[in-house]
């Protein structure tokens, strides 16, 4: 007595049926405000305060970038000949890596001392000059991995000279950074899988107060899709829900720490702004919000369909 | 249309709430299962529904045996009948339009479509005119007449009833199973359970007596003991 239904009726049908579905579950959601808001409000919560510290961790690394002193390679040439110096100036001119040079010589050098001094004469008892050429190599790139690179080139290239970077505090930075965004990725993990473990909890009860409409529909023939389809599309909505509460959260939290931030960084004679997020890490809020949303109503509701008579 | 070979059914480790019962009801007849409560008829009804497994023997339904199906085909054997309960189960949270509209839904009918087969059900069991009505305003037998829209919205070829006039008085009784009768006559299969054997009788349709879950009569249906 049903006769096969037509191939594009059937799919009109289903779209009507996922139209409805999300209509009744929006309905659920408007019925208990309160709750609905309590759950957005727990997703958003849990979504901003990684992000927030992201923002954070961030903007620390671009504190490189934003630091008046780049860093230096020193190389000390202790009586090179003029060939050792003719070598060394072809690869500073030729290497992309080498943003400028310098070369002091080494009488220039004790001259300058000399001028320096109050009694220019306290020199005159030295019978050479003992400071070396020096040829300073400021690199192109404040990358550590790029300026030791670099200086691995200078060494290869003058064998015999002394040389002496000042990027370590670009390699405690960077190994800092690194370790934050470990951290970090461990803490958004495991506030990730609370968020999913409390929205399974909340589909799966929402699921129980749906338990006569359940039975009612198995004996009709409904399978476990249909039923369950209602509540991804309320997961769907508190992710959604979830997602901009964390992106007002993170706007807020970062526009109110630029300031203190802004002069902190002010104190220590950095040139520093505090960057806002980007319509990319927005969207990327908005999607975890919706994949946490749909993967914690799809186990809870698995679950509980599994246990309904 | 359903047979049914020498079943038995026990809930743990009570009393076998069938036993060893056969029934055979061809495709386009009506019949009656009666017996007191607790003789087993609604057991019976929800095996042959697929609600149950039986304990021992086979059940074959529609072309479908229901010892073999699996869990995934289960919901497609009960899209084909449509099943009344004697307390309705109507959903309180959605209009009588709704909560006749369930089946086709499950079924992925269009707006349109649903909408002419929802109003031609509720028109037969004569609510058109509460279609918007909450059920929970309507009086016992328009909530079993709206039940029985739902169960046969979807056209079922099979129509099983467990005490449908349970709740009613005898004049409402009668409207029901007049309607049915209905149904049946434009080649419906319906088995329908019922304590009233005067009722019954009166419409001298096949009957099937219960009694502690064994066939203790039966008044021109076949099966075998």
């Amino acid at each position: 007595m049903n006769p096969e239904r037509p191939l594009a009726g059937r799919l009109t049908g289903w779209l009507e049926s996922h139209r409805d579905a999300a209509r009744r579950s929006l309905r659920r959601r408007l019925q208990s405000p309160v709750l609905s808001l309590i759950s957005i409000a727990v997703l958003g919560f849990i979504l901003a305060l990684p992000a927030y510290l992201w923002v954070l961790l961030d903007n620390a690394r671009s504190l490189s970038a934003h630091v008046d002193h780049d860093p230096r390679i020193a190389v000390y040439l202790d009586g090179p000949d003029d060939g050792d110096i003719a070598r060394l100036e072809d690869l500073l001119d030729d290497n992309g890596q080498v943003e400028r040079w310098s070369r002091i010589e080494a009488d220039t050098a004790l001259e300058e001392y000399r001028a320096g001094l109050s009694d220019p004469g306290l020199l005159d008892w030295l019978d050479d000059n003992p400071l070396p050429e020096v040829v300073d190599v400021v690199p192109a790139s404040t990358d550590p991995q790029r300026v030791a690179a670099l200086r691995e080139a200078l060494e290869a290239a003058a064998p015999g000279a002394t040389i002496i970077s000042d990027d370590e505090w670009m390699r405690q930075l960077d190994s800092l950074h690194a370790l934050g965004l470990r951290i970090l990725a461990v803490l958004a993990g495991m506030l990730g899988l609370g968020a999913v473990l409390i929205l399974a909890l909340a589909s799966a009860s929402e699921l129980r107060e749906r338990q006569e409409e359940i039975a009612i529909s198995r004996i009709s023939g409904a399978t476990h899709r249909f039923l369950r389809r209602p509540s991804l599309y309320g997961g769907l909505f508190t992710g959604l829900g979830g997602g901009v509460m964390a992106v007002l959260l993170l706007l807020a939290t970062t526009a109110a720490s630029r300031q203190p931030l802004e002069r902190a960084a002010g104190a220590f004679d950095l040139d520093f702004a505090l960057r806002l997020p980007e319509p990319g890490h927005v969207l990327a809020l908005l999607a975890a919000g919706l994949a946490l949303g749909w993967v914690g109503a799809r186990l809870g509701s698995g679950h509980a369909l599994r246990d309904a008579p | 249309m359903i047979r049914l070979q020498r079943v038995t059914k026990r809930f743990g480790g009570a009393a076998e709430a069938l036993s060893n019962v056969s029934l055979r009801v061809d495709p386009g007849a009506m019949a009656f299962i009666t017996g007191p409560s607790g003789a087993g008829k609604s057991t019976l009804l929800r095996l042959i529904a697929g609600l149950e497994r039986p304990t021992r023997g086979h059940i074959r339904v529609n072309g479908h045996d229901l010892d073999q199906l699996s869990s995934h085909a289960i919901p497609r054997f009960r899209r084909s009948i449509g099943l009344v309960f004697q307390d309705h189960r109507l959903l309180f949270d959605r209009p009588v339009f709704d909560n006749v509209a369930l089946p086709l839904e499950i079924l992925g009918y269009r707006r349109p479509e649903m909408r002419k087969r929802v109003r031609a059900a509720l028109d037969k069991v004569g609510l058109l005119h509460k279609e918007a009505a909450n059920p929970r305003t309507l009086s016992a037998g328009e909530q079993q007449r709206v039940g029985i829209a739902r169960a046969v919205v979807h056209r079922p070829v099979l129509l099983l009833a467990d005490e449908p006039t349970g709740n009613l008085d005898p004049a409402l009784s009668r409207e029901i199973l007049q309607l049915f009768d209905d149904f049946n006559r434009v080649g419906m299969t319906a088995l329908i359970a019922s304590h009233d054997l005067a009722l019954v009788e009166r419409m001298g349709k096949p009957v099937l007596h219960l009694e502690n879950g064994r066939v203790e009569a039966r008044g021109g249906m076949g099966g075998g003991a």
